[in-house]
């Protein structure tokens, strides 16, 4: 065996059972110390963190690439089902991302939840995401992205409802799941569909045996799937509604790994798409209404962890625009650079959400560059990312993106909703500096503000220092496998910035008419579109769940089942033979005459009956 | 097979002559002794064909998961009446034991028949002891109705199949599975043929249950005491889906279109009874219910007559009757605390039962079919082999996946999440006892992950 394959597959190998050895330890029956999270959990991730680098550079450097296939777990007929794991570039280079992301969360977690009773179960949960994350990015199977698939939608399901004594968050949990869901059942098509038609879940093959067939269908499918992981416009409302969970929980599942991982999919199985133009045009307007339609609802949110949320959906809407332009390596670009800045982001809002005695609203912040330097600078720093400022993370993936777009024959209007929703990008985010930094503080007085711990400052430090350079380092090392448009009108070079700074001007003159009201009785009417998430939640929250609930009652169980089997069945026989049998034993009441007609009338009756 | 046939009969010996004090304890080892044993018949020395023929008995791929699922279920029935039945007297006690027991060997009988006529007699065999479980043991009065429409919606159903089964038998001189794929019917598209294509397989759609003919079901199974709601949901209901593998031999020719509309009724019923689970008031009743929804689809799976579709109706019967089962278990542990089994009298559990939270959690993902646990795999071959009959059926059969995680992640969160109501503050603790029978139900699911030939019928 060569020495990189070798390496390679080892250090891999190593990665994930040091990712497994915490999971492994819990199932002993001794109660576990009150450290093991930080110790073990942390220490795993960031061992893993660096075993994985270990194959990135191999990749980085030899271009290596493996496919593990070790064990046929079963075969039915001619089709087999093998444990398959494709270290590619995109797992080679997003498990990497995935761990650093994880590592800084965790140690930020240990200061946010270090009152909790169950922060080791808190660990062991996020840890056991971490793992199904990684069974679906390295997935060559199938049936083995679905583990990963279902896997983290259910620790979703158990993170968001971590604080299960809420009715809030016990909703939230389960509304994401039921979205997910209706996603899953796009890939069950897709799957079913691939299972008939080519006879085999690797992925390998489907890409090979794709070419002759008509792939429409399940790609369809694979869409719907993604639109449910990654909240794309018509099941979006649980990403936003996900923010009940724990600010870690909300920055490792809700925006960087967990999320994408529907655009992972498509960008997984995207040799499958290229050719479809149908699909890429569905993917292109999907993700352009997407990222408008919850830019929009960005706009106007004063929940801190909402606006970050859904900037985080506006920005899956963007890869899904990428995905669209047929480029999903663009759109994996964005997906490193976007975990970093937005992880940060949340890590800087939980620990401003702390310090201020748990207060996510923003018109009740402010000041706090004065009160936390170092979050505040962060949490400038993330937005800038976040809008695409020159240089920094965002930069690197967004420009291109936008510059793709430009460049491209595509749907003009996919291409101005973009737009507009990346100039929306710069409102929202200045709006968030701009309440939470800027100004006189508007809080209580006795707010515990604090962000003198190394488990607050540490994981936001290494999260910005990602935002900085990601960008760069990652752009600057990877080969573009489509070639970019090298040449182009300025115009078009420059769109994305002008119109980001076109946002930032609009924001901060609406901001300055803030204080200089010239309306007495101002119309809402765009206020409350955006403010109420364009009444999306408001009308499919309430009758997709009436009429199904209606169904369950009126229809299935008191006009089927009680009314008509039941009355029609059994409940039938029996009044049509009780009043028989009354009659007949309501007339044998022990006279003589009775029975002597009886036995005469039927005497008569059968002689009748046998003489004619 | 006499291996465990004869031990199993003894067992009723043992029953009624081993001191009281060692009763439970003495039936419970020997019954998972007997379960132990059973396991080698897992192993199946050849890829087909029959194994351990004797006159009347012989197991085959198929039949094998049922018959080790039927083994494995006595010793945790006898696990979960333990607690409920230790008020009554001894005598009683000893009678419960042997109705489990001879059900056990009934259930034995009918699945390793290897004559229809046999399977027949022992599949109406089976209806006895069960009757008296839920009549005699049940809670409320209604037991009795419950009983009675246990009986006749069986009987009504199942009597056609026997003159079906006689009218085979005396145009062919034989019922045996050993030669009834070589003796094929000549059916013409007569109307007294469709009759007994229909007859052939109403017994076992009745037992399944379809929707339609379900009603007997939710009624038993809320009736019902524990082990008596445990074996119906986990091996009763499979003796329709096995039927029906063994009869779909015969029918082959008839069934290409019969069995459409009862294919598109079996998927309606999946829809339907999960709306029925979302607006359950009732534990028991939901279980039972969702037991309707997975059923109807076994039933889909069958009925399109492709080795994946029986496959994955296989498959999707062993698991769902450990699920189904082990859901039962948890319903009764409620049931103990706070007698009853309205679902909002028992909320906020994981506080007073976390470990028990954990089982529900377990059992609610096994019902939702979360992968890779080997409901998926059931499912998934079912709908992909329904999928393939007909584009459309996705929808029904999304619809279905939908509902089903919505009602069973919504009994979790109703039961175990929460705040916790104030008349639940003095609980019971969970007895070791209640952890070891979940633990034995949802164990050999998570196994049959790692190698799930075992369940995999003729395509293993």
């Amino acid at each position: 065996m060569h020495l990189t394959p070798l390496i390679m597959s080892s250090s891999l190998i190593i990665m994930l059972i040091t990712l497994f050895l915490p999971i492994l330890s819990t199932l002993s029956p001794s109660p576990l110390k009150a450290q093991w999270a930080l110790l073990s959990v942390k220490t795993a991730v960031k061992l893993a963190f660096f075993f994985s680098l270990l194959p990135l550079f191999l990749f980085l450097d030899q271009g290596a690439e493996t496919v593990v296939s070790t064990w046929n777990w079963m075969n039915t007929l001619a089709f087999n089902i093998t444990i398959s794991f494709k270290f590619d570039l995109y797992s080679c280079v997003f498990i990497p991302v995935a761990l650093y992301v994880t590592w800084s969360i965790l140690e930020f977690a240990s200061w946010y939840m270090h009152s909790d009773p169950y922060m080791n179960r808190f660990f062991k949960y996020l840890l056991i995401f971490l793992m199904a994350m990684i069974i679906l990015v390295t997935a060559n199977n199938l049936f083995q992205l679905f583990i990963g698939w279902e896997g983290v939608g259910i620790m979703s399901f158990l993170l968001i409802g971590w604080w299960y004594g809420r009715a809030d968050a016990n909703t939230a949990a389960l509304q994401a799941v039921v979205y997910n869901r209706v996603g899953d059942i796009g890939l069950i098509l897709a799957m079913a569909w691939i299972a008939t038609k080519m006879h085999s879940w690797e992925i390998n093959q489907i890409f090979i045996l794709s070419k002759d067939f008509d792939v429409t269908l399940p790609l369809i499918g694979l869409i719907l799937a993604a639109t449910g992981k990654s909240a794309q416009f018509g099941l979006h409302p649980w990403l936003p509604s996900a923010m009940e969970g724990p600010t870690p929980v909300s920055a490792l599942l809700h925006s960087s790994t967990m999320v994408v991982a529907g655009i992972f999919l498509l960008i997984r199985l995207s040799p499958m798409m290229e050719n479809n133009s149908t699909a890429l045009t569905i993917c292109l307007c999907l993700g352009a209404l997407t990222t408008l339609f919850t830019a929009t609802c960005a706009l106007t949110q004063n929940d801190i962890k909402k606006i970050v949320a859904f900037s985080t959906s506006s920005q899956l809407g963007l890869m899904m625009v990428t995905i669209g332009l047929n480029q999903p390596q663009l759109a994996f670009l964005h997906i490193c650079t976007h975990a970093f800045f937005k992880a940060m982001l949340f890590l800087c809002s939980g620990s401003i959400i702390h310090s201020l005695n748990d207060e996510q609203d923003i018109r009740k912040m402010g000041g706090m560059h004065h009160l936390a330097p170092f979050t505040s600078s962060c949490l400038t720093i993330g937005s800038l990312a976040l809008t695409g400022t020159p240089f920094l993370a965002g930069f690197f993936s967004k420009d291109a993106i936008i510059e793709a777009l430009n460049s491209s024959y595509l749907n003009a209007w996919a291409l101005i909703l973009t737009l507009l929703a990346t100039s929306f990008t710069a409102i929202y985010s200045l709006r968030v500096v701009y309440f939470v930094t800027m100004h006189h503080p508007r809080f209580n007085a006795f707010s515990p503000i604090n962000e003198n711990n190394t488990a607050v400052i540490n994981p936001i430090k290494r999260l910005a220092w990602g935002s900085l350079i990601a960008g760069l380092l990652i752009t600057s090392n990877l080969l573009p496998l489509n070639t970019p448009v090298m040449t182009m009108h300025p115009r078009l070079k420059l769109a994305a910035l002008l119109v980001t700074v076109l946002g930032l001007i609009t924001a901060l003159e609406l901001a300055s008419l803030t204080s200089k009201q010239f309306k007495v009785y101002p119309q809402q009417t765009f206020h409350h579109f955006s403010n109420m998430l364009g009444f999306y939640p408001h009308i499919i929250h309430r009758f997709m769940p009436k009429m199904n609930l209606m169904l369950g009652q009126a229809v299935a169980t008191q006009t089927v089942d009680q009314t008509w089997l039941e009355k029609t069945g059994p409940k039938a026989i029996c009044s049509l033979n009780i009043p028989m049998a009354s009659t007949v034993s309501n007339v044998q009441q022990g006279s003589i005459k009775v029975y002597l007609s009886l036995f005469f009338f039927t005497t008569i009756l059968a002689l009748v009956i046998l003489l004619i | 097979m006499l291996k465990i046939l004869i031990p199993s009969m003894f067992m009723l010996l043992t029953t009624w002559t081993s001191p009281f004090k060692q009763l439970w304890s003495t039936i419970l080892m020997y019954s998972f002794l007997v379960a132990t044993l059973s396991l080698t018949w897992l192993a199946m020395p050849t890829d087909t064909g029959w194994f351990y023929i004797n006159n009347y008995m012989a197991y085959d791929p198929l039949s094998s998961p049922l018959l080790v699922l039927t083994c494995w279920l006595l010793p945790l029935m006898i696990i979960a009446s333990q607690n409920h039945l230790a008020v009554e007297p001894e005598n009683r006690q000893r009678t419960y034991i042997s109705l489990l027991i001879s059900l056990q060997i009934f259930l034995i009988l009918a699945f390793s028949a290897t004559e229809m006529i046999m399977f027949y007699v022992m599949f109406e065999a089976t209806l006895i002891p069960t009757l008296i479980i839920i009549t005699r043991w049940g809670n409320q009065m209604e037991r009795l109705n419950a009983g009675t429409y246990f009986l006749f919606y069986t009987l009504a159903g199942s009597l056609p199949l026997l003159v079906a089964l006689l009218i085979y038998h005396s145009s062919m001189g034989s019922l045996s599975y050993l030669s009834l794929t070589s003796l094929p019917l000549t059916c013409s598209n007569l109307y007294a043929d469709k009759l007994w294509w229909m007859a052939c397989l109403l017994a076992f759609l009745v037992k399944m249950p379809l929707y339609g003919v379900h009603l007997w079901l939710p009624k038993a199974h809320v009736e019902a005491p524990i082990a008596g709601s445990m074996v119906l949901a986990a091996v009763l209901l499979k003796l329709g889906g096995y039927g029906m593998m063994r009869i779909m031999i015969i029918l082959d020719p008839l069934t290409k279109e019969l069995s459409y509309p009862f294919i598109i009724l079996a998927l309606w019923g999946v829809i339907m009874t999960g709306s029925i689970c979302l607006r359950q008031t009732d534990l028991k009743s939901l279980i039972a219910y969702s037991s309707v929804s997975h059923m109807g689809l076994v039933a889909a799976g069958i009925l399109i007559q492709t080795p994946w579709g029986f496959t994955g109706a296989l498959i999707l019967m062993i698991a769902h009757g450990l699920t189904s089962s082990a859901l039962f278990c948890l319903a009764n542990t409620n049931y103990e605390r706070t007698h009853s089994r309205t679902i909002i009298l028992a909320r906020g559990l994981q506080m007073v039962l976390p470990l028990m939270a954990t089982w529900w959690f377990l059992a609610s993902l096994a019902n939702l079919a979360l992968p890779p646990l080997p409901n998926l795999m059931g499912e998934i071959m079912i709908i992909t082999s329904l999928f393939n009959w007909s584009f459309y059926t996705l929808i029904l059969t999304g619809l279905g996946t939908l509902i089903t995680a919505s009602y069973s992640l919504y009994m979790f969160l109703l039961t175990q999440r929460g705040p916790i109501p104030h008349h639940l503050i003095l609980l019971e603790p969970s007895h070791t006892r209640e952890h070891l029978l979940l633990a034995l139900h949802l164990l050999p699911l998570l196994l049959l992950i790692a190698k799930p030939e075992l369940v995999w019928g003729w395509t293993a």
